[in-house]
Formats: structure tokens, C-alpha cells, sequence
């Protein structure tokens, strides 16, 4: 069977070329990102930004799921496709089994094909990642990813059972596949919805079901988690409805009249199937992207609106401003900032963490905060950040100092801005580290004379150009956390979509010869293909915009929660650049697969069969 | 139908209905069809188009489940096998050639006939492959792929993968239906010579010239036995076409 297996490789090798390159960079993206938080996660803690190991953590589940379906959506293609070979192969006596070794042996050898080029390849998306995390210093600047030698085993393993668990299903429908069917032109009406399909469209569409109705009971960090996460299990569960779907929507796309258009709506009504495995990695590409920088652009935004709504005072200070050292001033709230760690428990629940400390003068902070603090003796408060119980002791470590047991007595919101993790009444511990002022005017104080009285103590900012530039720092973090985790992902999807064209093309030659026999010229079969590609995008960007709009639902619920206001804020531009790119790939790879496709006079193909 | 009926026909429907869609739309291709293909002998079946024949063929080969009746393969009962059993018959028992030859385009002339032994676990010996060619005349050919020959040469290709595992009956799907006459008039020697060897053949085809090479034909219509001719020659097998094609 692997003999078979090898000559049909040599083959077919259009369809496996688009198998192999998907298990290729499947391969190298999840070797560089585990490779990477592995580097990440072993370096001293100080030195790496704290948001760099679980943005690679994310970066490795999205690289993981993204292969693991791309992978998986191609294999399934290329079997679909084969069919009438499969058939043929009963036909002369294979037996079910034999089909299901057969593709098993197939993806077995494309699976270690593809890891001996992953491998290298996985290097070289190392350096690009690498490069994307020091640039935005996400990490410090010596930072290097390092190989280590049980990477070789993760990644033939990572090849293998990508490959392999990929072809599964297909095989096992493929086995199904009855011998008559070598005998006909085109396969009988195949079933377009599976029994599989209905229970795995089903359990992802009641997976992403329970993120949105969860997102909003999470708190500001479970929340944002959660509502980030949807647009993965929309985005598989509106997929498994693709042969639904997709032909569908495409029909309602203007096609504009003639007889171009006509063909072509058939050609996509007639071939749901193709049409939805086209459109499959489409719809992924666009939920992921779209659905992951909406949500992310929404909670910034949801973040910077709350800290404006809860920032009382006129001007802001870095430095210390001693209370009434400046005239014209009605109340200082100083806020010190300081590494501290909590632990939490004892004996073998003991749990310990680092976070952000504020030492704050309590009726000031309320002041300035518009949150109630009441802090006396030893007593302590969780901050808007989290992390920290509400109540009960923690024992407390701040710079080196160890501060013993302190009650936890209050806790102000938890914010999605996020923020200090504990607040410290003054006196505690020396407040000795960056400091922010935040000073309101007495009434009838002149604004512009205690401004420049303030600049004598440090740099000043009027409450909204500090809000603005809060903004902008919050904004091109969120930007760059989305170009690391979204950026080669996106990247490798587009190629899953480039793939399935290719794929989807490859085996049209002799219907492109008909439609010319029938007389049509090959400029009118290229446009008409061109049509149907479009027709498919379409679809597909709706549909992928479908199942992002769920992840904005759990947006809208989970700012309505936590902030008070539902926040929803798309970067419409960036819509549209997305949009724009994937039509301009799609119609390109139509026309140049199909300009390929019918590069030969039709007569020798109709001439030639097998 | 007696028990001596049974065991001297390679091939026996009895009753045979094949059905397909349902309500007004159905379609009965096959309609309670009792025939005998005998053993040894060459039976053409034939009739207009639509008539059902290349569904009588599918079912008496055992490829297309039937809605009623019977079919026996020999003694074995094609109706109750199972899909594995029914395989195992593919590789043993039953050859096909059809009409668009059907070779894998991956495998050379030799490794296309040796296919369906590999498939049932054995090891052919080159020899055997090369004889089974030989055969068929090709022997010089082995080495090449489908794409390198001809259409005849291809459809004799088709017949030795067909023939390498001396199955009981050889089913053919219109086998010159693609060929130019020269070619065709090569398929159908062989063919005649192989009936004259003592295999059992049963072949659809719509050329009454290719029909009348067969020991007897029978012509469907509407699904149904018509009438059958025995040692015709093409110009009646022709005339009795074009009367019930009327």
C-alpha cells in the first residue's frame, strides 16, 4: 500500500504540493511558538515583559488550532477530490480498508515530509517572531528563541498526528465511497451535510453560545479572555455549516447579467462542496482576524472611556506634589508605584504572585478615583487590577521588604483597564519608585498659573492630554500584541486560502474544456471562474464577519458589565483593508489557476482519459 | 427455474428490479428481469438508450443493489453479500472492462494489471503479469503509463487487469464504445477468443457489429427482456435493434 501510496503522490502532486506546503507551515509556526515561550517563560522573570509568555501562550493554542485546520480542511479536500480514482481502486477489488490505509499511508508520508521541511522553515518563522516580539519589547533586546534538540521529536510528532488525525474523517468517508461512482462522469449528488458535520457544527456553535453567555460573568480579565476567544468556535462551527452557507450567500452576490454570470452561479450552486472547502479557511482567516482586532480595538477603547470616567482631577504630575505646597490646589492624590508579591494561603495551597503595588493616601485616591478607600493601620486594598482576594489576610513582599501578614479590607471595582493589584495606605513601606500626582483646582484657582507652578516639581500634563497619551500607549500595545499572535497566523491562513483555490482548480481542467467545446472562449471561462471565486469570498467574508459578530456580542455584554457602558468600537479601515486583500489574493489565484487550468487546446483533454 | 438452471449459468437474475427515485419521478430501470448469462458463452445485452441496460449489467455484477429479486453469481448470492464479501468477489470471481477503461494514470501497463492481486494480498510473479499482457499483446508495453498508449491499447490493458485473476465471468461496459474501428475489431478478436477458451463474458454494448461477435444477445427495453438471438449475424442484429428502438 505505501507503494501506492508513493505512486499516487508522484502523481497527483498539484493536490499534494497544497497538502504538504499546509503541514510545512503548520509545523514551523508551532515549533517557533513553542519554541519561543519555552525561551520566554526560562528567562529571568525581571528582564521579560510580563505580557510576553502568555501572549506567546495564546500565539502557540491560535498556531495549533490554525494547523491543525488548515491541515486538516486540505487533506479532506485533496480526498474529496480523488474520488473517482478512490472508487476505481474498489472497483478492481480494494477493499475499505485498503482505501483507509491507503490515504493513512498517503498523510503518514506527508506528514513526514512536511515536519523535515517544517523544521528548517520553523527556524526561519522564529526569527521573524523573534524579531516582531524585540522590536515592539515585548522582550529585551538580547532575546533569542533557543533550539533545543526535543524539538526534532515535537515537530515529526506535531507533522504526523496533524497529518494524520487531518485525513481521519475524510478516510473514513472516503472508504464509503462505492465503486459505481468510478463509472460516472461526476460523482452522484453526495450527501453536502454529514452527520459529522451537524454534530461538529452543533458543539462549536454551542461552545462559542456558552463564551458569549459566560464573557460577561468573568470579571474584566475572564471576560476579555473569553469574548477574545469566541471567534475560534464561531468561526468552526459556521465552516461545518459551510456546504449550507456558502452556496447560499454566494448566489445572492451580484453577479451582473449575461451568461458568465449565469454559469458561474450555477457552477457555485451545483458544486457546494468545492465552494464551501474554498471557502473554509476564507471564513477562519477573516472570523480570527476581524473578529480578534474588533474585540481587542473595543476593549481598549471600553478601557480608555472608563479611566476618563474615573479620573477626577485637572491636572496630572509625574513626580510627588507634597499637599498644600502649591496654592490654588484643592486635593493631591499620590500614587507610588512599586513591585510587590502576594501570597495567598499556606502549606501546599500556598500560591504566590507578582504584581503591581500602589501606596496611595486613601481619602485622596477617593477623591480623585470617585471610589470609596478606607484604609486604617496595617489594612490593605485590593486594587482596580485584581489578582488579589477581596478579603483575608495576604502576606506581602514589596521590594525586598517583607511586610508580614496584612488584612485585605476593601476592594475597589476591578477595572478593564486594569491597574494596581493592591493598594497601600502611606507609611506602610518608603514610597520610593515612579510617582504620579493627580491634583484637582480649588474652586476659582487659576488653571494655567498652578499649571506652571506644578512644573517646577516635574513634568505636567492637563488631564486631557494625559488621557490622550494613556490612550495612544493602550492602543499601540493592543495593536501590537494583535500583529505578534495575529500576524503569521494570518499569514498562514491566507496561504490555507490560496491552497484551497489551487486545490479547488486543479481538477476542473475537463469541465474548463467542455464549457470551450461548448464555445466559449478561454477568456470567458477565466471570467466566469474569476465570477464564481468572488461569489465564494463573498460569502465567505460575510460568513466570517457572522461568526465575529458573535465575539463583539460577548464584547458588548462583557464592557456593559464591568464598565457600566457597552463599548463596540471596529477599526473600520482596517475592515476594509483585510477585505480588500483577500479579494485581490482570491481573484488572483482564480486567474492565474485557471488561466493555467485551460492553458491546453480543450480537445486534447476531452481527447485524453484515462 | 430448476437447480440444473442454477449451476450451469455463470450468472443468474431472477426477478431482478432496480428502481430509482421515488413517486412520479421514480424510474424503473430494471423491471423484474429473470435471465440466464450461461457459463462459457458470450451474451451481449442490448437496447435504445435508456433501456436499462448498463444497470442490468451493474446489478448482475454485483456493483448496484437490486429492490427486488435475485442474483447469483454461480451459487453464491450476490443480493445477501456484504460489502467485504463483494470485494473479495471483485478480486476473485469477477472482472470488468468499461467502456472509458478506467486504469489508474499513476501506474504503469504491468503494475495496472497486477493491481488487483496486490489488493488481494498476493505477490505476482513478472512472469504471470507479463503473460496476462502478452496475452493481450502487449507485452512490449509493459513499462508504460495509461497517457503512452493508445485507446485500443489502453482498453487491452483494461482486459488483462481484468483477466490476471481468471475470474468467472468478464463484465464489459460498451468496451469498443470508445474506439475507432480497427481498435475495436482488436478488442473484440481477443475477446472471441477468450469466449472460444471457455470464459463466460457478458457485454453491453449499442454496435451491432460488436454484438454479433457474441454467442447470443438479448434486447432490453423499458427495463424488460424483449427478445434474444442466438448466432445472428450484424445486419440482424441491426434490423431487430432498429424494430424495437421504433
Amino acid at each position: 500500500m505505501l507503494g501506492m501510496s508513493r505512486a499516487g503522490l508522484a502523481e497527483r502532486w498539484t493536490l499534494f504540493v497544497g497538502a504538504l506546503l499546509s503541514v510545512t507551515l503548520g509545523v514551523a509556526l508551532v515549533q517557533s511558538s513553542l519554541l519561543l515561550l519555552i525561551s520566554a517563560a526560562t528567562l529571568d522573570g525581571a528582564s521579560a515583559d510580563e505580557a510576553a509568555v502568555p501572549m506567546l501562550g495564546i500565539v502557540l493554542g491560535g498556531a495549533v488550532f490554525l494547523a491543525g485546520f488548515v491541515i486538516s480542511s486540505t487533506f479532506a479536500f485533496t480526498v474529496d477530490q480523488r474520488r473517482r480514482d478512490l472508487a476505481l481502486l474498489r472497483l478492481v477489488g480494494g477493499s475499505r480498508r485498503q482505501v483507509r490505509r491507503l490515504l493513512l499511508g498517503e498523510a503518514l508520508l506527508l506528514g513526514l515530509g512536511g515536519a523535515a521541511l517544517g523544521v528548517p522553515a520553523g527556524l526561519g518563522v522564529m526569527a521573524v517572531q523573534t524579531w516582531l516580539m524585540r522590536r515592539f519589547a515585548f522582550v529585551p533586546a538580547g532575546f533569542t528563541g533557543e533550539w533545543r534538540m526535543w524539538i526534532l521529536g515535537v515537530s515529526v510528532g506535531t507533522g504526523v498526528v496533524l497529518a494524520v488525525a487531518g485525513v481521519l474523517v475524510a478516510a473514513r468517508r472516503a472508504a464509503g465511497v462505492r465503486p459505481l461512482e468510478a463509472l460516472r462522469e461526476s460523482g452522484p449528488a453526495a450527501r453536502v451535510m454529514t452527520a459529522g458535520r451537524w454534530v461538529a457544527g452543533l458543539f462549536f456553535f454551542g461552545g462559542a453560545l456558552a463564551l458569549v453567555i459566560v464573557a460577561p460573568h468573568g470579571g474584566p480579565a475572564g471576560g476579555q479572555a473569553m469574548a477574545m476567544n469566541v471567534a475560534m468556535p464561531a468561526a468552526v462551527a459556521v465552516v461545518a455549516f459551510g456546504p449550507l452557507l456558502v452556496p447560499l450567500l454566494a448566489r445572492l452576490m451580484p453577479f451582473g447579467g449575461g451568461v458568465l454570470g449565469s454559469l458561474a452561479r450555477a457552477a457555485v450552486r451545483d458544486a457546494r462542496r468545492r465552494s464551501a472547502s474554498v471557502a473554509a479557511p476564507l471564513i477562519v482567516l477573516v472570523a480570527l482576524v476581524i473578529g480578534n482586532t474588533g474585540a481587542g480595538a473595543s476593549f481598549t477603547a471600553s478601557g480608555i472611556d472608563e479611566v476618563a470616567r474615573s479620573t477626577h482631577a485637572d491636572f496630572v504630575v509625574e513626580g510627588r506634589v507634597p499637599a498644600g505646597s502649591v496654592p490654588g490646589v484643592s486635593t493631591v492624590s499620590v500614587e507610588t508605584s512599586l513591585p510587590a508579591q502576594v501570597t495567598v494561603g499556606s502549606g501546599e495551597d500556598q500560591e504566590t504572585t507578582d504584581v503591581t503595588a500602589l501606596v496611595i493616601d486613601p481619602s485622596a485616591y477617593a477623591a480623585v478615583h470617585g471610589t470609596p478607600v478606607d484604609l486604617r493601620g496595617r489594612a490593605v486594598a485590593r486594587g482596580p487590577g485584581g489578582e488579589v482576594p477581596s478579603s483575608g489576610p495576604v502576606r506581602v513582599r514589596v521590594a525586598g521588604a517583607d511586610l508580614g501578614e496584612l488584612p485585605v479590607v476593601a476592594a475597589v471595582p476591578e477595572m478593564l483597564s486594569g491597574g494596581a493589584s493592591l493598594l497601600l495606605p502611606t507609611g506602610l513601606v518608603p514610597a520610593t519608585g515612579p510617582t504620579t500626582s493627580f491634583v484637582t483646582l480649588a474652586p476659582g484657582a487659576d488653571a494655567s498659573s498652578v499649571g506652571s507652578r506644578l512644573t517646577s516639581i516635574g513634568p505636567v500634563s492637563t488631564i486631557g492630554d494625559w488621557l490622550r497619551a494613556d490612550a495612544e500607549l493602550r492602543n499601540s500595545t493592543n495593536d501590537k500584541v494583535l500583529l505578534v499572535v495575529l500576524g503569521l497566523g494570518g499569514l498562514y491562513a491566507l496561504i490555507g486560502v490560496v491552497n484551497s483555490i489551487v486545490i479547488g482548480a486543479a481538477t476542473r481542467r475537463r469541465e474548463f474544456a467542455e464549457a470551450r467545446v461548448t464555445g466559449l472562449t478561454r477568456g470567458q471561462v477565466v471570467r466566469a471562474a474569476l465570477l464564481e471565486a468572488y461569489a465564494v469570498t463573498g460569502a465567505a467574508l460575510l460568513l466570517g464577519l457572522l461568526a465575529a459578530s458573535a465575539a463583539f456580542v460577548a464584547v458588548l455584554s462583557t464592557t456593559s458589565a464591568v464598565t457600566g457602558v457597552a463599548t463596540l468600537d471596529l477599526p473600520w479601515p482596517l475592515f476594509a483593508a483585510v477585505a480588500a486583500l483577500i479579494l485581490t489574493v482570491t481573484g488572483l489565484t482564480s486567474l492565474i489557476t485557471s488561466w493555467s487550468a485551460t492553458r491546453h487546446p480543450p480537445v486534447t483533454l476531452l481527447a485524453a482519459r484515462e | 427455474m430448476t437447480t440444473m438452471t442454477t449451476t450451469s449459468a455463470a450468472v443468474t437474475l431472477h426477478g431482478v428490479s432496480r428502481v430509482f427515485g421515488r413517486g412520479p419521478a421514480a424510474v424503473r430501470a430494471v423491471d423484474d428481469v429473470t435471465l440466464d448469462f450461461p457459463r462459457g458463452g458470450w451474451t451481449a445485452v442490448m437496447g435504445p438508450s435508456g433501456s436499462g441496460k448498463s444497470t442490468l449489467l451493474h446489478c448482475a455484477a454485483g456493483l448496484e443493489r437490486v429492490d427486488t429479486g435475485r442474483v447469483l453469481l454461480g451459487d453464491t448470492d450476490l443480493t445477501a453479500a456484504g460489502d467485504a464479501d463483494l470485494t473479495a468477489l471483485r478480486r476473485t470471481r469477477i472482472g470488468f472492462v468499461f467502456q472509458s477503461f478506467n486504469l489508474i494514470g499513476a501506474l504503469t501497463a504491468e503494475q495496472n494489471v497486477a493491481l488487483p492481486l496486490r489488493l488481494a494480498g498476493k505477490r505476482p510473479s513478472r512472469s504471470v503479469v507479463r503473460a496476462t499482457l502478452d496475452a493481450v499483446g502487449l507485452a512490449d508495453r509493459a513499462r508504460h503509463k495509461p497517457r503512452e498508449l493508445s485507446g485500443g491499447q489502453q482498453q487491452r490493458v483494461a482486459i488483462a487487469r481484468a483477466m490476471v485473476t481468471r475470474p468467472e465471468v468478464l463484465f464489459a461496459d460498451e468496451p469498443t464504445g470508445a474506439l475507432d474501428s480497427t481498435a475495436a475489431r482488436t478488442v473484440l478478436d481477443l475477446m472471441r477468443a477468450m469466449a472460444d477458451a471457455g470464459q463466460s463474458i457478458v457485454m453491453v454494448t449499442h454496435d451491432p457489429g460488436a454484438a454479433a461477435r457474441a454467442d447470443a444477445v438479448v434486447f432490453l427495453r423499458d427495463g424488460r427482456v424483449v427478445d434474444r438471438l442466438i448466432g445472428a449475424d450484424a445486419r440482424e442484429v441491426a434490423d431487430r435493434l432498429a424494430a424495437w428502438e421504433r
